[in-house]
């Protein structure tokens, strides 16, 4: 039996500057914002001061639990920083759990998460520069003594490329174990099955078994990793701050 | 011939590096051990307890990661083979 | 059977990484214009809206309190003065009272002397003339008895002599 674990399919090319391949990825990624998109211009519409419905008592629920959370980890003055935070827990969320419905989680893809972790690595940069001007932020790679500059760069440079693989090595890791669990379902279903001429061919034992590893592989790391990595950008951009 | 070297040696450098899973097992079990404590001790500040401890697991778990991936870009996205 | 990315590259294919950011722009900015700017509006209103009832109800209390405080200083005003009229009314009358039993005794006051100025004299009249009729009567008996014509004056001299130690004598 051969077990193939693939990277994300390309799924078709743009063709400008020698062909821009479009993956499985980012159009799983789009078919994911398009849904959160959708969701909130629903929940976010007809909203009324007085007599709220069930509908608004929701996204108001989200929205001053996200900001709680912001404010919680990152103090008071910084509410602002409340929707990006809440962009990128609900896309991560979202693009984890996306595996339940059979699309390949864009969050499985190193792209994906380097990206994440880049911005977040460019706002803790500029929070700190902003906070502290430039001369400031280069004596920051000094501390305590100046031997220490090249292992805080390496520090610094090491936090997006640690948070981006360790969300990225969480979703994969179960997308890989669902890969091999389906195909060693799929072997198995030929094996006991496939003396059947036509239906033999079909694995059915491959309904219903994996969604139990789903429930450790997808759901629960999914909603941990997505904590995690906003957690993390705010904990770091904070810290950038003083 | 060497194709078959290198693919093998990748293999076994694969486990290897899951070895590396080791470490955030013992971490991690530490970390749930000290957080059933807490919660026996302090039953009431459990969902914080709670908070903390899956943090700090997550955040503990990333050299076991860190071995995962290493053990997966050797087993599907092996960089020898191309050099060979 | 297309073509496929690599499951794992280091660096990662840049593409991807491009598309990743311009995703993350564009979802930040639908899920801020979408789902937050309108909450946040909503809940900056309702809480516009929470202070402004909190500050009329603040300043509905107050009124209510000046209201109370004039009422009760009017009615500290309206009790002083029933006080003071009460008491006024209190003097007038007792000093009217007074006047009344003044004239009135005083009235009594002068019939009573005068009518025991009456009674003096009309006593004093009594008397003399009992004086007079007793002396006659003694005359009378007197002359009776010892037959015997005594000086009127005399008489009279005995007469007197005898009521003046009688009446001394009661």
């Amino acid at each position: 039996m051969n077990v193939d674990v693939k990277g994300p399919e390309i799924l078709f090319e743009i063709p400008v500057l020698g062909g821009i391949g479009v993956s499985e990825t980012i159009v799983n990624s789009w078919i994911i914002m398009a849904v959160i998109a959708l969701v909130c211009f629903f929940l976010g519409r007809n909203l009324k001061v007085k007599n709220p419905s069930k509908r608004q008592l929701v996204a108001e629920k989200a929205v001053t639990m996200i900001t709680n959370l912001v404010t919680d980890v990152m103090g008071e003055k910084n509410a602002g920083w409340a929707p990006y935070i809440g962009t990128l827990l609900i896309f991560s969320a979202v693009s984890s759990l996306s595996s339940l419905t059979g699309l390949r989680p864009p969050t499985a893809d190193l792209a994906t998460t380097l990206g994440w972790a880049l911005v977040t690595f460019v706002m803790v940069q500029v929070t700190n520069i902003r906070c502290h001007g430039v001369s400031g932020w280069l004596k920051g790679f000094t501390q305590p003594i100046f031997v220490m500059t090249p292992l805080n760069i390496i520090s610094e440079v090491a936090n997006p490329i640690s948070m981006a693989f360790r969300h990225f090595g969480n979703i994969a890791s179960g997308l890989v174990i669902t890969s091999l669990v389906y195909a060693a379902l799929a072997a198995l279903s030929s094996l006991v099955l496939g003396w059947i001429p036509v239906i033999g061919q079909i694995p059915f034992l491959q309904v219903g078994l994996p969604a139990l590893l789903s429930i450790y592989f997808d759901l629960f790391t999914s909603v941990l990793q997505a904590y995690i990595f906003s957690m993390l950008t705010m904990v770091f951009v904070s810290g950038a701050q003083d | 011939m060497e194709r078959a070297i290198v693919m093998a040696a990748s293999a076994i450098g694969a486990g290897l590096a899951m070895i590396a899973g080791i470490g955030p097992g013992i971490g991690q079990g530490f970390a749930a051990g000290k957080g059933a404590e807490a919660v026996g001790r302090q039953p009431e500040a459990k969902g914080d307890i709670t908070t903390t401890m899956l943090l700090g697991c997550a955040v503990a778990e990333s050299t076991g990661i860190y071995g995962l991936v290493v053990a997966l870009i050797l087993l599907f996205a092996n960089p020898f083979i191309g050099q060979l | 059977m297309g073509k496929y990315l690599d499951f794992v590259s280091i660096p990662p294919d840049v593409w991807s990484l491009i598309f990743t950011w311009c995703n993350l722009l564009i979802l930040f900015l639908l899920v801020k214009k979408f789902l937050f700017k309108p909450v946040q509006n909503i809940l900056k209103q309702r809480d516009a809206e929470v202070r402004e009832m909190y500050e009329k109800a603040e300043e509905a209390e107050k009124n209510a309190k000046s209201l109370e405080a004039e009422y009760s200083e009017r009615l500290g005003g309206a009790k002083e003065e029933a006080g003071r009229i009460m008491q006024e009314a209190t003097r007038s009358a007792r000093e009217r009272g007074d006047e009344i039993v003044g004239e009135a005794q005083a009235k009594a006051a002068g019939l009573i002397s005068r009518a025991e100025a009456q009674i003096e004299r009309e006593r004093e009249a009594a008397v003399g003339e009992l004086r007079a009729q007793v002396a006659d009567m003694a005359v009378a008996i007197a002359e009776k008895v010892i037959e015997k014509e005594i000086d009127p004056s005399d008489h009279a001299r005995l007469v007197e002599d005898f009521m003046s130690s009688e009446v001394e004598k009661r």
